[in-house]
């Protein structure tokens, strides 16, 4: 299964990068593809291109403030593949965030 | 129904958290060039006065960064609702409410700001669900929201929201002005509390004009409650997080130690961001604790003789020791409330393991 991802949190330093992890660790635990932009306080990193995000099974938004180019996942918003959740879920419990994923 | 309200409120949520997220640097920018530039001032009857060319050079930057704070968050929150169209027409309004407007010059600060982002965002929204002829689609995002939000709005908030706020004020006024002579102790429990409730907006400004129009009759009392009440909100801030750790992400604890500075230097915005964010526990519990430390210093008589506030003008207040006192007491009253409203973090975290299948929603706090 190919993941993607976007974490955001309000500040921008921590939770950003935590939620980034956990995802991570969690895909690779499953053995799936993932690839997470952050867009913390220094803006969008390891931005998501759009054909990687076309590609992807399902997309997963763990975010507490209004992203930038949200619009590249209106696609997939329609199809139904967008999780949105908040960047805490993502870091307490991310085999749960998956398993909800993995149902869409 | 009652799911749209929640939809809105989590809509309205998520966007003051955006427009926190954009507004901290100025924040940090405004509160460490402050600080810094003030500690080296001295107390004077006009506040704190800063000498050294340098360092006055320094405070205007401050003094920028606090500028910019406000605009920056309105604009922001109508990014959160609007996207891009929302930017500039809400940064305009913010500006609008951080500055003296209408015929009574009323200011509504921060609050105000908040009110006008969510209003703007809303409107500019609705603008982009509108079907128009493809030859204005071209000039829509350019002028024809950008006008139509801020006439509206502003033409709104100036005649219809500033209007009443100025008369409130001038009521206000002449309220505060019964009690003194009369309930010294009431009165300081008012002006703390008018002092915490906004940070800088109306009704604090209405405090300090009110304190001040006082000094110059000589009756220094009630602006030492306003100067206890000043430092308050941020202190408790900062002391409830590095107490309560667990009830604070690692950022926001971060954030409590400039929150810190800001206290001892009196400047109560470095609250502002912990209210933004968690306004309903948040308000409530430095109004009461800024409520008891100005009450409690009209009740020793402490007299603060600058027009300004927090631990550096130490020097220049009289009944030092209960000007402290005072102070301390209602940052722990703070904290206790705070300690007791605010949710642990770790907590929540495993009331939600518990229950199986729980959806993640927004209910994790942050």
């Amino acid at each position: 299964m190919k993941v993607v991802a976007v974490t955001a949190c309000p500040t921008g330093v921590a939770h950003t990068y935590m939620a980034q992890e956990a995802l991570e660790k969690e895909c690779q635990k499953r053995g799936y593809d993932i690839q997470v932009e952050t867009q913390g306080s220094m803006g969008i990193e390891n931005e998501l291109e759009q054909d990687v995000i076309d590609e992807a099974d399902v997309v997963i938004l763990a975010v507490a403030i209004r992203i930038e180019g949200e619009e590249r996942f209106e696609e997939k918003m329609d199809m139904g593949k967008v999780l949105q959740i908040e960047p805490a879920d993502a870091i307490k419990h991310p085999s749960e965030v998956l398993d909800k994923a993995e149902k869409l | 129904m009652a799911n749209k309200m929640r939809d809105v409120l989590k809509e309205i949520q998520k966007a003051f958290s955006t427009g926190v997220s954009y507004m901290l640097p100025a924040v940090v920018v405004g509160g460490v060039f402050l600080a810094i530039s003030l500690a080296t001032g001295t107390a004077t009857d006009e506040g704190m006065q800063v000498t050294s060319p340098f360092m006055q050079n320094l405070l205007d930057l401050g003094s920028a960064g606090f500028a910019m704070m406000i605009p920056i968050l309105a604009g922001y929150i109508a990014y959160s609702i609007a996207g891009k169209p929302g930017i500039a027409p809400a940064m305009i309004l913010g500006y609008v409410a951080n500055n003296p407007i209408g015929a009574d010059g009323v200011k509504t600060g921060f609050l105000g700001a908040m009110i006008l982002g969510v209003a703007v965002g809303l409107i500019v929204k609705w603008c982009k669900t509108w079907k128009v002829p493809n030859t204005i689609k071209t000039i829509m995002p350019i002028l024809i929201v950008p006008i139509f939000s801020v006439l509206t709005i502003g033409l709104l908030y100036i005649y219809v929201i500033a209007g009443p706020i100025g008369a409130a004020m001038q009521w206000l006024v002449s309220v505060l002005g019964d009690l003194q002579g009369g309930n010294a102790v009431l009165l300081g429990l008012i002006i703390g509390a008018m002092t915490a409730v906004d940070m800088g907006g109306p009704i604090n400004k209405t405090a300090t004009a009110f304190t001040l129009a006082l000094m110059a009759e000589g009756i220094y009392g009630p602006n030492g409650a306003h100067r206890i009440a000043v430092a308050i909100p941020p202190l408790a801030m900062a002391v409830s997080t590095f107490i309560d750790r667990k009830k604070y992400a690692a950022d926001d604890r971060d954030l409590g130690i400039s929150a810190f500075f800001m206290g001892l230097i009196g400047i109560t915005e470095g609250a502002i961001p912990f209210a933004v964010k968690d306004i309903k526990r948040v308000l409530p519990a430095i109004i009461i604790g800024s409520a008891v430390g100005g009450g409690l210093g009209m009740l020793t008589a402490v007299e603060a003789l600058v027009p300004h506030g927090g631990l550096i003008i130490l020097p220049v207040v009289n009944n030092k020791l209960w000007y402290v006192i005072s102070m301390f007491v209602g940052v722990l009253v703070s904290v206790l409330i705070l300690h007791f409203t605010k949710p642990n973090l770790a907590e929540t975290g495993k009331g939600k393991q518990q229950k199986k299948n729980a959806e993640p929603s927004i209910e994790v706090t942050k």
